[in-house]
């Protein structure tokens, strides 16, 4: 699965995002991350540490701890009910934790509301295509792009020519984008027209505009056909080939040995074990919770 | 005597209407997850029923209420039926009943005005000799109030722990599918639902006017920012929450007439909601919030 | 000539409801607000415009509110505006963020119902019921204009504050601000994890919703020199809701239209029948049920109004850049 030359979105050519609170974005990352042992910050797209949070009585998350290395495609794996989706929702601040810290390149964005991390680097999928239904294709990614200079209201009156040149810049790009995801004939369709697939390659192609430097992917693969798994897996990995780091959630372990680099395993709350798919086959414990006798027979022959 | 003291006296009564508006409204809400903004009109119309029984029927108040709450009930199911539902189940989005809702508040509040005139009329309560009750002053219908909303609280409860159609209600309101694919027939609960708050509001309406003594088309329109105030302190959808905003919300009321002007004692019922919702916006009764 | 002077009313009456509506659809149709409470803030920008105009209440007279003064018409006219904004900030500082959105118009509902109450019973604010009257009328130094001539000159003023905020709402709506604020609108969650923060934008839409607000009661109380608590009870909000959903939500000439098609056929226009006199109120009451009527019907049959919001192209964008595409 090679990236065609010359197509795909191109990473580097747009000034770099800028956090909302004025950080550098591109780049090694500031310095003085974690203090509590592990990887110095700029080595590691993601680090989290003792994540908890309980809905009533349930504790879907306890005590998970887990790094993301920075440029490497890692998956999340576990059981139904293991804390994956209440995970990435905490990571990302969709959801607030009852405890833990995380760390994004470096940066603590412990308790960050889910703006903010998105600002500092970090963009999401969600399991279930959450297109904008009632805009366009081409409106929802052009939507993605963070600190418009058109969303503000002083711009609008007195810098109209600078907002269109930015607005043409981004639809340039978007553009590409679409372009490349498949998607330029339905530039046009309002995003709810789109089929199943598509949807998720939308939703992938906004992701993208963003310009993250961590994707999260939160079952990116579910309820699609093979085709289509193996065109996503390859924008993936074009995209984890420009520099994007990735972390996935995933029940397709044929794509995850695929593809990903690092696995890590989550089961009732915690984090299991780490490592690539053949080590983690031998595994006694994630064998036991999770990939089932078959699985490690297979990986015995 | 001492003023607090009768403020208690009237805020217990005031809380009696109120829990019986309080727990109709979000009995509804729980089932159905939205809200019915015409309820206040709801209300007036069930304490016209009221008046006209009472006036033009020659029957008692209290024998008035009473039919006036079985038809309001099928009023309720009615409007369901033939308005409401089909815009729920036709939209995705809460936002077109609610909005289906508020035109209906509005037709109803005309009608009702064209039907009975828009001026406030008497409620033919009798003029009567307050009673000396403990500490309280109250007169005998208010004590009939505080006695039909002890009653009607024990029946919420009753049903709702008792009875398959309670356990049914409290089942959609956790959780509106998983309660469909259990086996419930959810479109019969929540027609049975209308019949209850249609009837509910209609009661609550009549003891409103009859507390007043006056009524007038907008009468539970204007209350109804009351009854959002203890419905959202106990927690939406939530009945016993319900039960205990409306104590709230009618001791507190009632209590700040005396410590400040009693004009508005009603906004302080605002006021009350504002703190809540700053505070603890899913309301005093704790749970996984519907806000 | 009567004819005229009323044709000239409804001609105002539509150039103030179309202000109202963009107000309303900022809110309501870009960023999804469910602003039940959107007529007090009308009733804001009415009174203070008004109060600011008509200079402290006469001593001896039974008139009593708060902020006389004789400052100019068009200065008491922003200033209602900015009255409307501050209202309107202190609304979303309560609700947003920490209420979904039927919890939301509940607040808003409830705030809209307090207003009228607490203005209706402290007099000392805007006179209670009775309200502002006596509102000097604008212009009044600068022509010699009798009632006629009055309406004429105030319809051509308010024609081009309408163009303006025409302008100017056009100016938002095109813009990645509106862009963003109707992602807002379909899902928020979307827009958070795209790095939007929706408190900002929703607060963006609420003042400027406000400020439209504010500048349409303004221009009402200086046509009429008067304003009370009977013109901003809740189904005036109603009336507003139902003009910009029959007109097309989203769609800022579809406001336009719902302003003619609503508040004018059907609100203005029934004030010039005669009444009954054994029912005086029979044909207003009859026209709110029919309003009613005609918002539930148009939700069933054509909830996108007659005029859908419009479908976004860059074609313009793209043509003017020339070349490749």
């Amino acid at each position: 699965m090679t990236a065609p030359a010359g197509t795909g979105p191109r990473f580097g050519e747009e000034p770099g995002r800028s956090a909302p609170d004025g950080g550098a974005s591109r780049g090694p990352a500031v310095a003085g991350g974690s203090a509590v042992g592990g990887l110095v910050g700029r080595e590691e797209a993601l680090r989290c540490e003792g994540l908890r949070k309980a809905f009533g009585g349930v504790r879907a998350v306890d005590g998970a701890s887990f790094w993301v290395p920075a440029g490497s495609i890692c998956a999340l794996i576990g059981p139904n009910g293991a804390g994956k989706s209440t995970a990435v929702n905490l990571l990302s601040g969709a959801l607030r934790a009852d405890g833990g810290r995380a760390w994004l390149f470096g940066r603590e964005v412990t308790g960050w509301p889910a703006h903010r991390v998105c600002g500092a680097g970090l963009v999401r999928t969600f399991q279930l295509s959450r297109e904008l239904g009632r805009l366009t294709v081409l409106e929802n990614l052009m939507v993605a792009p963070l600190n418009q200079l058109g969303e503000s209201l002083f711009n609008i009156f007195f810098r109209p020519r600078a907002i269109k040149q930015e607005e043409r810049r981004h639809l340039a790009r978007a553009l590409e984008v679409l372009g490349a995801f498949g998607l330029y004939e339905m530039r046009d369709s309002y995003a709810r027209e789109l089929s199943g697939g598509q949807k998720r390659l939308l939703e992938l192609a906004r992701a993208v505009m963003a310009q993250p430097r961590l994707l999260f992917l939160d079952e990116p693969m579910a309820g699609i056909n093979p085709a289509l798994v193996e065109q996503i897996g390859e924008h993936i990995q074009r995209l984890n080939a420009g520099g994007v780091s990735v972390l996935m959630v995933e029940h397709n372990l044929n794509v995850v040995e695929a593809i990903c680099d690092r696995v890590v395993v989550m089961a009732e709350g915690k984090v299991l074990a780490t490592g690539t798919m053949a080590e983690l086959r031998a595994h006694p414990e994630v064998v036991r919770a999770y990939l089932g006798a078959a699985q490690s027979a297979r990986a015995a022959r | 005597m001492n003023p607090y003291g009768l403020a208690v006296g009237f805020g217990l009564v005031t809380a009696s209407i109120l829990a019986i508006a309080s727990v109709g409204l979000t009995l509804q809400f729980g089932v159905t997850n939205y809200v019915n903004f015409a309820y206040g009109d709801f209300m007036s119309l069930g304490a016209y029923l009221t008046f006209e029984l009472n006036t033009a029927g020659h029957m008692t108040v209290w024998l008035a209420m009473v039919i006036s709450a079985v038809v309001m009930g099928f009023a309720g199911v009615a409007a369901d039926r033939w308005l409401l539902s089909p815009f729920t189940r036709r939209f995705n989005n809460l936002f077109y009943v609610l909005i289906v809702t508020f035109g209906l508040s509005l037709i109803l509040l005309n009608l009702i005005s064209a039907i009975w005139s828009p001026n406030f009329q008497q409620m033919p309560v009798a003029t009567e000799n307050p009673l000396h009750i403990g500490p309280f002053l109250l007169t005998p219908s208010q004590v009939a109030i505080f006695g039909v909303g002890v009653f009607l609280m024990f029946a919420v409860h009753l049903m709702l722990t008792r009875t398959k159609l309670g356990k049914a209600m409290r089942a959609m309101s956790d959780n509106a599918s998983l309660a469909m694919v259990s086996g419930i027939d959810t479109r019969l609960v929540t027609s049975v639902t209308w019949w209850i708050t249609g009837a509910l509001s209609g009661i609550a309406g009549s003891v409103l006017a009859i507390d007043l003594g006056t009524i007038t088309p907008a009468v539970g329109e204007t209350f109804l920012f009351v009854i959002f105030a203890s419905v959202i302190l106990g927690g939406i959808g939530k009945p016993y929450g319900a039960m205990l905003g409306a104590l709230v919300i009618g001791l507190v009321t009632e209590v700040s007439a005396v410590a400040f002007n009693s004009a508005y004692k009603l906004d302080v019922a605002f006021v009350v909601l504002v703190i809540v919702l700053l505070v603890r916006p899913q309301g005093i009764v704790a749970s996984a919030g519907k806000a | 000539m009567q004819v005229v002077y009323y044709a000239f009313t409804l001609v105002f009456f539509f150039f103030a409801y179309s202000v109202l509506n963009w107000g309303l659809n900022v809110q309501f149709g870009e960023a999804g607000i469910l602003n039940f409470a959107y007529i007090a803030f009308v009733a804001v920008g009415a009174y203070v415009a008004g109060a600011l105009t008509a200079g402290p209440p006469a001593p001896g007279s039974n008139e009593s509110y708060v902020l006389g003064a004789h400052l100019p018409f068009m200065v008491a006219l922003i200033c209602g505006g900015l009255a409307a904004c501050a209202l309107g900030l202190l609304a979303g500082l309560i609700v947003f963020r920490r209420l979904r959105s039927d919890y939301l118009a509940i607040v808003m509902i409830s705030l809209s119902l307090v207003a009228y109450d607490f203005v209706t019973n402290y007099v000392p604010l805007f006179d209670g019921a009775d309200g502002l009257s006596g509102v000097p009328e604008p212009f009044a130094g600068v022509f010699k204009l009798n009632a006629n001539s009055f309406i004429f000159v105030f319809d051509a003023f308010s024609a081009v504050v309408m163009g303006a905020m025409w302008w100017a709402m056009s100016r938002v709506t095109r813009s990645p601000l509106g862009r963003t604020l109707r992602a807002v609108r379909d899902d928020q969650d979307v827009a958070k994890a795209l790095g939007k923060n929706v408190f900002r934008f929703q607060m963006v839409a609420m003042l400027i919703g406000s400020f439209y607000a504010g500048i349409g009661g303004g221009l009402i109380i200086f046509f009429s020199g008067a304003f009370n608590t009977s013109s901003w009870t809740t189904p005036e909000t109603f009336v507003i809701f139902a003009a910009l959903i029959v007109g097309g939500v989203g769609n800022n000439l579809g406001a336009v239209l719902g302003s003619l098609l609503v508040p004018v056929i059907f609100v203005e226009l029934p004030k010039f029948l005669p009444t009954i006199a054994s029912q005086p109120g029979l044909i207003p009451e009859i026209d709110n049920m029919v309003i009613g009527a005609l918002l539930i019907g148009v939700l069933w049959f054509r909830p996108q109004g007659v005029l859908p919001e419009r479908k976004v192209r860059f074609d313009n964008l793209l043509a003017e850049r020339g070349g490749c595409w």
